[in-house]
């Protein structure tokens, strides 16, 4: 287990007893029960857990679309756990890329336009959103795509696009759903090898996964279970004690 | 780097979305556009003639000249019993010169007798044409010009000269080429001589004021019967003395008429203007009635406005989602959902008053009512469109709005 507490020691993310709770049909809800952890500037963590353990709240909470119940969670500096609403757009648009497991491209735009999105909400000169766009697309190498819209393109390239509209507005961390779980193993793997490639370039990865051989790629995870850690260290480690060494692919 | 997307970016993100959303969208586009269109131009329509009645109304009324009273016992506009008017005592001949030294503002003053008659030169015949009885001075009063020959002079009236000055209807149909100026016509199996003709004055009320035939008073009188009671036509210095003159003549007449202290008046000053009024109570409800029914239409078109971007928004929960959580505002989705409802409405605007005007315009050329489509119509149409698409966008673009991202995220 890393040490959780401590806040203020200059961690990117630091989440302090966060709980979170929900009220479905007169019935509570306790989808987090009280977790603490921090992931510094340039890690690459994976979330792991079973349907239900509460990786999902986790992620949207991480991804300030959703606020905690109780606790306190610190974003680069700020404290994100009891922002407006307005505030917390803002936090999505400057701190956070979004990496979704169904892509969430928009459909009728070009992979250019969809790039171009989160620096329009940032009120960017079109021209310098043009140009940031392409580059982040270079960085997936698909800038020969760059004017076609989703449907034509393969699922392994929507993810790249996707990927580049996380990268394009330089947030402190990226943040990815399942990333892999609507593609082959073999564009899977080109997804990974990205991911390795944006890590070693200083990135902050956060991958929210129910996959054991995807956190065992990760140098760090950390498991979730009915709202609690019940694990964090090497991602090796946690996917092992998950599902055994063949299963995990290690 | 920190966030600041002005208004101005959401408008202009919202217009190049609501233009994005609405071409890929063209048939259900035009279907909604439709309603909004036939709403304005319902509107523009109505509008369009009511202004061109108005219009043309009041052109023809000020060619009456807006300058002259006309006294008589019956009023222009009769609004119950006729034979309490009928009753009245007549104005005398011998009257007139007393009127003119008690009334020194009038500057022109004639006599004024009518019947219908049918008139006739060589083989044409022209039936229920006016026959005038007027003085020498009647030409200022009335606004004629002289086209040809010369008015009716003092000396005609004093020697009861049959003579007649053709309104230019009548000197058209009789004389088709030629100038009448010399030549005989029969007006009821009298003859007459054509000394002049007046310029063309148009139409009041689609009534012809150009199809009559002038001959001095005195002559109507031998010819066609003493009794007939007449009007008096006056003209003041200019439009500004009406009121005066009016108010003071009321003294006047009934001095003249020897009306008794406490009896109401015997006797009617006319206006052109007077006239306007009972025209506007007459079509101001027929305007009302109309625009409602315009009003209507719109409300419809809105309501058919506000179920499609209903039906929008729900079709794009999810991309609402990905823009949220991309860091759009809550404000930049109202104002993205407000932009689309508007430019369908606008283009519904814009297409309703181009059939509108279409429309009136060829109500004016098939029909004798003139329509009259001022500049702020047609720009009130389209703001008004546009401004029922936003009232009616309102609904739907919060609904947007107040999505949660994580659920819009996960709709299917």
């Amino acid at each position: 287990m890393s040490d959780g507490s401590g806040a203020g020691n200059g961690r990117l993310i630091q989440v302090d007893d966060i709980t979170r709770v929900f009220h479905v049909g007169g019935e509570e809800v306790r989808a987090l029960r009280g977790v603490t952890f921090g992931i510094s500037r340039g890690e690459w963590v994976a979330i792991i857990g079973q349907s239900g353990s509460g990786k999902s709240t986790m992620m949207n909470v991480l991804g300030c679309l959703d606020t905690p119940t109780s606790g306190r969670y610190m974003l680069n500096g700020k404290d994100v756990s009891r922002m407006s609403d307005d505030e917390l757009a803002v936090i999505r648009n400057v701190e956070i890329g979004f990496i979704f497991q169904t892509f969430q491209l928009l459909p009728k735009e070009t992979a250019l336009a969809n790039v171009e999105l989160p620096l329009v909400y940032r009120g960017m000169a079109a021209k310098e959103r043009k140009e940031r766009a392409k580059a982040a697309l270079d960085k997936v190498q698909l800038t020969h795509r760059m004017h076609h819209r989703p449907n034509e393109l393969s699922g392994g390239q929507r993810q790249r696009v996707a990927i580049a509209r996380a990268l394009v507005s330089e947030p402190s961390m990226l943040l990815a759903d399942e990333p892999t779980g609507n593609l082959d193993s073999a564009t899977g793997e080109e997804i990974v090898r990205l991911f390795e490639q944006l890590h070693k370039a200083g990135h902050t990865l956060v991958l929210v996964t129910h996959e054991p051989k995807l956190a065992a790629r990760c140098p760090r995870a950390i498991r979730l279970s009915d709202g609690s850690i019940v694990a964090d260290g090497s991602g090796r480690e946690v996917a092992m004690a998950v599902a055994g060494p063949m299963v995990a692919g290690v | 780097m920190k966030s600041v997307t002005s208004l101005r970016v959401d408008v202009l993100e919202g217009a190049r979305i609501a233009l994005f959303s609405l071409r890929a969208n063209r048939l259900r586009t035009v279907l909604t556009t439709l309603g909004i269109g036939i709403g304005v131009a319902t509107l523009l329509a109505i509008v369009g003639i009511i202004q061109g009645l108005n219009t043309s109304f009041h052109k023809q009324l000020a060619s009456f000249g807006a300058n002259t009273l006309y006294v008589s016992k019956f009023p222009w506009m009769i609004k119950g019993d006729w034979w309490k008017y009928r009753n009245r005592k007549n104005f005398t001949l011998d009257q007139l010169p007393r009127l003119r030294a008690m009334a020194p503002f009038i500057t022109a003053l004639s006599p004024s007798v009518s019947r219908m008659s049918d008139v006739s030169y060589g083989g044409e015949q022209m039936s229920s044409v006016r026959i005038q009885g007027v003085n020498h001075e009647y030409l200022s009063i009335a606004g004629f010009d002289i086209t040809g020959g010369r008015f009716i002079t003092e000396a005609d009236e004093e020697v009861t000269r049959p003579v007649a000055v053709l309104g230019a209807d009548v000197a058209e149909r009789l004389f088709p080429g030629i100038s009448p100026v010399g030549r005989t016509i029969r007006v009821d199996n009298r003859s007459f001589q054509v000394v002049g003709t007046l310029s063309r004055k148009g139409k009041v009320v689609n009534e012809s004021m150009d199809l009559l035939v002038l001959i001095p008073f005195k002559t109507f009188y031998s010819n066609f019967g003493k009794g007939r009671p007449f009007e008096i036509a006056m003209a003041v210095a200019d439009a500004s003395q009406v009121r005066m003159a009016e108010d003071q003549l009321i003294g006047i007449l009934r001095r003249l008429r020897a009306t008794e202290p406490g009896q109401p008046d015997d006797f009617n000053i006319n206006k052109p203007e007077a006239m306007a009024q009972t025209y506007a109570q007459l079509t101001g409800a027929l305007y009302g009635v109309a625009v409602g029914v315009g009003l209507i239409t719109l409300l419809v078109g809105g309501i058919g406005i506000m179920n499609i971007m209903l039906v929008s928004v729900r079709e794009r929960t999810r991309e609402i989602g990905v823009r949220r959580a991309l860091g759009a505002r809550k404000r930049t989705i109202v104002v993205q959902f407000l932009m689309e409802a508007a430019s369908v409405s606008a283009v519904g605007g814009l297409l309703g008053t181009t059939v509108g005007l279409g429309t009136a315009k060829v109500v004016s050329l098939i029909t004798p009512l003139a329509a009259d489509v001022q500049t702020t119509t047609v720009l009130g149409g389209v703001f008004f469109a546009a401004l029922v698409g936003l009232l009616f966008g309102i609904w739907p673009a919060a609904r947007a709005a107040n999505l949660d991202p994580v659920e819009a995220l996960r709709y299917e």
